[in-house]
């Protein structure tokens, strides 16, 4: 947890615009700033920046799996101890060309909870998980992905109760589907966006022609998503090619 | 981690900008990486990357090359930023032609980053499509920040510093280029493009003064 040490603290407020999730205040009756620790992600972004001339913002242990949690998926500096992988501890498909993880005939889904600059509280990236899970998603294991670590059926994307209340940066709910899936999954994804109280960016990773081209992207027009302009392109260097 | 991906802004400036990856796929080609990753760097700095990293060291725009090259260990990630079409093939004929064995990713507005695979005759396997923002996005903030902001995928740049540093340059305390490094370095990775984002802060701050001057002569 980091905390701001009141004995330390003048009460100047030059940490309040170092927060990524805006969870610093200044209390004016004090006259000290304070971290709202409901809301703080423990990216250390406050901390590895030294913003405080005074050496108040402090570390304090992460006591507990949800707390190390939360700090290593919120901060990219760490790699996640069961994927090996620093960020948000996934492959999706950087390594896809080695790995094939979606192979051709499947859409693998990246959902970007909390991203842009939001925040996500556990509680949500399982409303949504749970409702391509519901509509024959398949949820990445833990081997794959951090947050399936959490779940207590990868079947369902249910979390264990106890972690809901956790605020992170940022957290991959990553799935994959059969191409003819696809429709429901993202008509699933347009009804959950009104149910969360935050934001997701959305991924799709899908096995491509050589020109980069692929027939699945017209799912989207059927539902009213705009064609997308920016993409990810593995361009297949990777040794052994995966050629599923 | 898909921190590339998901950059906003208008297209035309989105089409400046550009990010290369190398990546190591675990337990299948992820040991002896720092020789493999020295071409990468070879090949970025040849075409004149305008800012890379490892994110287990910290960005070009904060560390010397020899300080970032001495800390490569089977772990790290090196990426970086491209500005020009021609950057990206370019770097792809040397990889192709280096063959590492590595995975290489290039992300960008795909009108751009595919027609450049094709000129480095590079064949794409797969794509990671941006479907954009979705939920709630009333408490977001402002598209310049935003432009801004997600140009470090993992959200490590606070929008209010954003702010403050729009407020420096307007003051005329710090150059657009000076308060674009000092957001640059809160993105680890080197994938920060430190370069539109001067642009970005210079457009605005000479757009709110043209306002300005506007009004007072109302």
């Amino acid at each position: 947890m980091t905390i701001i040490n009141k004995e330390l603290c003048n009460g100047c407020k030059i940490c309040n615009k170092f927060c990524t999730v805006d969870a610093i205040h200044y209390l004016a009756e004090e006259k000290k700033c304070y971290i709202d620790q409901d809301r703080c992600t423990e990216c250390y972004v406050c901390l590895r920046q030294k913003v405080c001339p005074r050496g108040a913002i402090q570390p304090i242990e992460l006591d507990s799996f949800y707390k190390q949690f939360q700090h290593v998926i919120s901060d990219p500096v760490e790699s996640h101890g069961v994927t090996g992988v620093s960020g948000r501890g996934t492959e999706e498909v950087k390594t896809n060309d080695v790995s094939g993880r979606v192979i051709k005939g499947e859409v693998g889904v990246a959902i970007d909870m909390g991203r842009p600059g939001m925040g996500v509280f556990l509680r949500d990236a399982e409303k949504v998980a749970m409702a391509i899970a519901a509509v024959g998603a398949e949820l990445a294991p833990q081997e794959h992905t951090p947050l399936a670590a959490l779940m207590t059926d990868l079947k369902t994307g249910k979390l264990e109760e106890a972690c809901h209340g956790y605020h992170l940066l940022s957290v991959i709910v990553e799935a994959k589907c059969k191409e003819e899936e696809l429709k429901q999954v993202l008509e699933a994804l347009q009804k959950v966006q009104y149910e969360i109280d935050t934001v997701f960016s959305l991924g799709l990773i899908i096995r491509t022609d050589e020109k980069g081209q692929t027939k699945v992207l017209e799912t989207l027009d059927q539902l009213g998503i705009p064609q997308p302009h920016r993409g990810k392109v593995n361009v297949g260097l990777g040794r052994p090619l995966s050629l599923a | 981690m898909t921190h590339s991906l998901h950059r906003s802004g208008p297209i035309e400036s989105q089409k400046k900008d550009f990010n290369w990856f190398m990546y190591q796929t675990q337990n299948v080609n992820d040991v002896n990486i720092k020789p493999k990753a020295l071409e990468f760097i070879a090949a970025a700095e040849a075409v004149g990357s305008e800012n890379w990293g490892d994110v287990k060291s910290g960005p070009r725009t904060q560390y010397k090359t020899e300080e970032i090259i001495d800390r490569i260990t089977d772990k790290s990630r090196i990426r970086g930023v491209f500005t020009k079409r021609e950057q990206v093939v370019e770097f792809l004929k040397i990889m192709k032609e280096k063959d590492t064995g590595l995975s290489v990713v290039i992300t960008g507005v795909l009108s751009e980053v595919l027609p450049a695979c094709e000129e480095a005759e590079v064949t794409p396997h797969s794509i990671n499509y941006s479907l954009g923002v979705w939920g709630k996005k009333d408490n977001l903030p402002d598209d310049t920040t935003l432009s801004i902001t997600t140009m470090c995928g993992h959200h490590m740049i606070p929008p209010k510093y954003v702010e403050y540093m729009m407020d420096q340059v307007k003051k005329g305390r710090l150059t657009a280029d000076e308060a674009a490094i000092k957001l640059a370095n809160f993105c680890y990775c080197g994938i920060y493009n430190h370069v539109r984002c001067s642009d970005i802060i210079s457009k605005t701050v000479s757009e709110a003064a043209e306002k300005e001057v506007a009004s007072t002569k109302e």
